[in-house]
């Protein structure tokens, strides 16, 4: 059952008051400290800070991977802190894409197989996934290698066919995890002007996770962090 | 939609060439072995039943011991692709599809084969036989695999395969979908 909360009309996300904890080796480590933030719909925001100081943590509440210890996550007008893993699910399918460092393709299908596999397990008719990933190839400029496995692509040809993954569904929010972490300088600019190409061409919430400051430049919002809480929001 | 994900599972166990091959035929030798000590078990020669049954049990047990691993692999093996489907919105059942779709594809091409082995098994033998009637004691003792016993084994290796299915769920529950974020080698 979806929980309507209400939130200013074009807020896509809104963290409020959230904590969590991890426990290593019997410590305690406070990854996200009372953090409040709101992201609006169309924003591109670029979340900085050094190893270890919350920020992939962050990335994972706000997109429904983790749930936070306390406070709330309102996730388009939904508050998805105490989701099940069933609802998780459908949210990242419906309403979220995710571009990793490794790209984490799957080895075993083609470029477009791997695109159009976020779709199998919905209702749309084959012909429907093809021609969607196709249109998605297209927009991240690699529909001449789709009939490629990973194994036949570049470092930087493998982070755009997992792009047009990410955005083969049409979704509300694309999260990326140091999306450029393994490419060179080259590729890293190829992909970040694609997801600037894709957020300002459909609107589409871009939240990256970096540690580069060559990043920054993409984001309209830059997020910068320190053991596990917002020094600065600019 | 679940037909896609069977579909799409074929498609994947018979891409990962080496792991396809080498558990179809071990599959298959196993249903041949199942098959030929039901044959030998459902005799009326008492020595041969005994013989037979004993057969007939470690197969069983190997069979379900292969089928375990073999679920237990495409767990292991695939960790990562797992997490990431859960990523991108995939729920356990969806992958718990495409895993009953590797492991019954496996079993269903074993059978495919042995069907095609027995053929040739029977053919052989029962040219042996009957072109020369002193032919070896061994030969001549060979059981013509009837109909039966195939069918049985069929049964029994749909049932094994369930507890691999079963393993593979309660493994692909734990699977958290984190995972795919960590960086290789982390």
């Amino acid at each position: 059952m979806k929980r309507k909360m209400p939130v200013a009309k074009d807020t896509m996300i809104e963290v409020i008051d959230v904590n969590k904890e991890y426990r290593r080796a019997g410590a305690i480590i406070r990854a996200l400290v009372d953090i409040n933030l709101t992201i609006k719909s169309g924003d591109f925001v670029i979340i900085q800070g050094p190893t270890g100081c919350g920020k992939s943590t962050l990335l994972n509440v706000m997109s429904g991977l983790d749930l936070p210890d306390s406070g709330k996550i309102i996730f388009d007008g939904e508050n998805i802190a105490r989701a099940t893993e069933d609802r998780l699910s459908k949210l990242r399918r419906q309403k979220v894409g995710f571009v990793f460092q490794d790209f984490n393709l799957i080895k075993t299908l083609t470029a477009i197989e791997n695109i159009e596999a976020l779709l199998w397990p919905t209702v749309l008719s084959s012909k429907e996934i093809e021609n969607r990933a196709i249109a998605a190839l297209r927009d991240v400029e690699m529909l001449e290698r789709k009939d490629h496995f990973p194994v036949e692509m570049s470092g930087g040809e493998k982070q755009r066919v997992a792009l047009a993954r990410a955005i083969v569904s049409k979704p509300r929010v694309v999260f990326g995890d140091e999306v450029s972490g393994n490419l060179d300088p080259d590729s890293e600019n190829v992909i970040m002007s694609l997801l600037k190409k894709i957020n300002e061409e459909y609107e589409t919430t871009m939240i990256v996770v970096t540690h580069r400051d060559s990043v920054a430049k993409f984001g309209n919002k830059i997020v910068k962090m320190d053991k596990g809480a917002i020094v600065s929001i600019k | 939609m679940l037909m896609r994900l069977w579909k799409k599972a074929v498609k994947m166990s018979t891409r990962e060439r080496k792991m396809f091959i080498v558990f179809t035929l071990m599959y298959t030798v196993l249903i041949f072995w199942t098959s030929y000590s039901l044959e030998l078990a459902l005799k009326a020669d008492a020595g041969a039943q005994g013989f037979g049954s004993t057969s007939f049990l470690i197969a069983l047990g190997a069979s379900i011991f292969l089928t375990l691993l073999y679920a237990w692999i495409i767990v292991a093996r695939n960790r990562r692709t797992w997490a990431t489907l859960k990523c991108i919105g995939y729920t356990n059942g969806n992958i718990n599809s495409i895993i009953l779709g590797h492991v019954f594809f496996t079993t269903l091409v074993g059978f495919i084969i042995t069907i095609e082995t027995l053929f040739h098994y029977m053919a052989i033998v029962g040219y042996l036989q009957a072109a020369d009637p002193n032919v070896g004691y061994r030969v001549a003792n060979l059981p013509i695999i009837s109909l039966l016993p195939v069918i049985i084994t069929v049964g029994v290796f749909t049932v094994v395969q369930f507890f691999g299915y079963f393993l593979a769920s309660s493994k692909i529950t734990k699977v958290r979908p984190m995972l795919a974020l960590k960086r290789v080698g982390e």
